[in-house]
């Protein structure tokens, strides 16, 4: 869950990138013909609204809603009390409190004289919303992801790689011989310290014995043949690195058959996490190959941009 | 591993509804769609169990690393599907017609019930509702996690406020906090913070806001252990309490108390809403219970933070033995800025328990 410092640097976000990107979006509204297009957010699912506003819902859900040629309007139904810190935090002047989200979606059509609205990806919202939505005398336009993001910018990649050597210098610290006298609980506290307090938003550890998959932790003790993976998010853009205590390490590419583990972080594919369609070349990736050494499973990986022909730029 | 009293529940369930498939559908959010059936704190994307009236259990996951987890602990088949659609077509391909029930549907994406639809040729009901109110009474072993958390949720408060001082950050306390309860094997936690003074109206995401003598620095912290969270809530004051803080804390404590006092079985969890908003009207502070200036008196816990029924006034439910509800007046006061304060409790057959054993009282760094 979302519980480190969320935070927006402007000058490490200017301004005029999110203003970038809403332009963009504004185009391929104008392509579709629509007057608005909305963007739905979640606790897991933020990645969208993250890129278009900077907003991140640590609890709850929303939509952004964007008129054609105007800023996002955040419909949420968190409490109109941590509206200053949303506030400061993103590019939304405008929050309407939303208990429904599809009510009050329709009443802002209405009062706008919106007759069609485009939904960015429809098939992946919850099935409530998308059932109370179908329900509406809406026209319902489907727009696909990559009306909204294409590849990677510079200052995406800026930030993957801000995330990226957050989490390997936690590793290159923590992550030394002395741990073999650590269970996998107190290794993971011990890097978690050091990643949030080098500002870190989220961080998610699994580590393996060198007998299993990586895993959560589960009290076991740490090994030399262990390795760990780090996923870490550093103002909404995440890295994913895999280090072994054994030091091994293994080159790295999108089509080489040793990869086990390969993630779109950033680009025009589907949620975080799905691997269900091509990696574009700028996409930044995550990959994490296993290492099969004296009958042991080591893992090594690291967060990257695909360059032309499958190569990996490590960030 | 498989929630043996769960599955049995679940199949009864089916039974009694006349379903032929019950499918249980999590993600990194609502891990506990899943988990309610198969404990598996998985990494990827989706975890997705299908129950057969047999009692078989199968498994989609989105990610390689949950094969063997998963796989290990429905002692069944687990399918790999970086297109979770496709994997449940395939999955469902040989359930035509089967009556389908989906426990978290409406929070399952669109496409994913599109493509249950697609497979048996009919519409999938929710259960969610209907396994709701199986997961509200605890199990026995259920019960024992809960009381790990809670007894981690009042060490890490003590890492707390060891830590807590002027000159420190929102951020940096939260991550000594995170650190301590991971240490200690806590799985995840949930955790808000807020400090300052008056102007503090709620609690948020910690900030790079450091702490100033005077603050009152509120947190919930919510320590998850083997998928269950228990909470605690308490308020600290960064040096010595004024008047209307000490004030302030002697609504709230009261609050709390009457709500630990009157909630047993057979009671209204409305009741228990309102005999803490009574303490607030009683001092003329009525106007700070409602929607500007709070969320809830407390909710349910389990593998999920913010279980339902939540405890409000215009919320109607019969408290059983073995729920796990914490009640908190937490609420914005002119007195002190918002201030929070409660415990996890357990209702037992004659009335409830806190499960927290930490100091009912102001703190002070």
């Amino acid at each position: 869950m979302k519980r480190g410092l969320i935070s927006w640097d402007h000058g490490e976000l200017p301004p005029a990138d999110l203003d970038a990107r809403l332009r963009v979006l504004h185009a391929r509204m104008a392509e579709h013909d629509v007057p608005v297009a909305v963007v739905y957010t979640d606790v897991w699912r933020s990645n969208d609204v993250r890129y278009l506003s900077n907003f991140m819902p640590y609890w709850n859900r929303a939509f952004a809603v964007v008129p054609r040629g105007e800023k996002p309007i955040l419909l949420c139904s968190l409490s109109p009390r941590v509206y200053p810190w949303i506030r400061s935090v993103t590019t939304h002047e405008t929050i309407l409190p939303s208990p429904s989200l599809p009510v009050q979606l329709v009443k802002l059509c209405g009062e706008r004289g919106w007759s069609s609205v485009g939904i960015v990806d429809l098939m992946g919202l919850p099935n409530d919303l998308y059932t109370q939505l179908r329900a509406q005398p809406l026209a319902i336009v489907d727009l696909p992801r990559s009306t909204l993001r294409s590849a990677a910018t510079a200052t995406e990649v800026a930030m993957h790689r801000r995330a990226a050597q957050l989490a390997r210098a936690a590793l290159k610290d923590g992550l030394t011989r002395n741990s073999g006298s650590l269970t996998d609980f107190q290794l993971a506290g011990q890097l978690e310290r050091r990643m949030r307090r080098a500002g870190a938003e989220d961080v998610v550890l699994l580590v393996s014995d060198g007998t299993t998959v990586p895993l959560p932790p589960r009290g076991v003790r740490v090994t030399e043949h262990s390795s760990v993976c780090v996923s870490v998010e550093y103002n909404g853009h995440w890295a994913k690195l895999a280090r072994n205590l054994a030091g091994v390490v293994s080159p790295l590419a999108v089509a080489a058959s040793d990869t086990v583990h390969l993630e779109t972080l950033s680009g025009a594919g589907g949620w975080a996490g799905y691997r269900d369609h091509e990696i574009a070349t700028g996409s930044v990736v995550a990959l994490q190959v296993e290492i099969e050494q004296g009958g042991r499973r080591l893992y090594f990986g690291e967060t990257g941009l695909t360059r032309p022909g499958g190569d990996l730029e490590i960030l | 591993m498989l929630n043996p009293i769960r599955h049995r529940q679940f199949l009864e369930l089916m039974t009694e509804r006349g379903w032929d498939l019950l499918i249980f559908c999590g993600d990194p959010w609502r891990k506990d769609h899943f988990r309610c059936l198969v404990n598996v704190n998985f990494s990827g994307p989706l975890g997705i169990a299908v129950l057969a009236r047999s009692g078989e259990v199968q498994a989609v996951v989105t990610d390689p690393w949950d094969i063997d987890p998963v796989a290990a602990a429905i002692n069944g088949s687990v399918t790999l599907a970086y297109d979770p659609a496709e994997g449940l077509r395939s999955l469902l391909t040989r359930e035509r017609a089967a009556v389908v029930a989906i426990n978290g549907m409406e929070h399952m994406e669109a496409r994913l019930v599109s493509a249950v639809t697609e497979a048996v040729g009919t519409s999938p009901v929710s259960a969610t509702v209907d396994i709701e109110e199986i997961r509200r009474v605890k199990t026995p072993d259920e019960l024992e996690w809960i009381r790990k958390a809670a007894d981690l949720a009042d060490r890490g408060y003590q890492h707390f406020v060891s830590v807590c001082e002027a000159g420190v950050a929102e951020f940096e306390l939260v991550a000594e906090v995170e650190a301590f309860v991971k240490t200690q094997g806590a799985e995840d936690n949930f955790m808000l913070v807020a400090s300052g003074g008056t102007e503090v109206t709620g609690m948020k995401p910690p900030t790079a806001r450091r702490f100033m003598p005077g603050d009152s620095v509120t947190t919930e912290l919510t320590p998850q252990v083997n998928g269950y969270y228990a909470q605690i809530c308490r308020t600290l004051v960064i040096g010595e309490p004024s008047a209307p803080q000490r004030e302030a804390y002697t609504i709230f404590a009261e609050a709390q108390q009457a709500a630990q006092d009157l909630l047993r079985p057979g009671v209204d969890i409305a009741d228990v809403a309102r005999v803490q908003n009574d303490v607030f009207r009683k001092r003329g502070y009525g106007d700070y219970t409602g929607p500007q200036y709070t969320r809830v008196r407390g909710h349910n816990l389990g593998l999920y933070p913010d279980e339902l029924p939540h405890v409000l006034e215009n919320v109607h439910y019969l408290c059983k033995p073995d729920m796990i509800v914490i009640a908190h007046p937490n609420t914005y006061l002119p007195l002190s800025g918002y201030m929070v304060f409660g415990d996890t409790l357990q209702v037992t057959a004659t009335g409830c328990v806190s499960l927290n054993k930490t100091d009912r009282k102001l703190f002070q760094a």
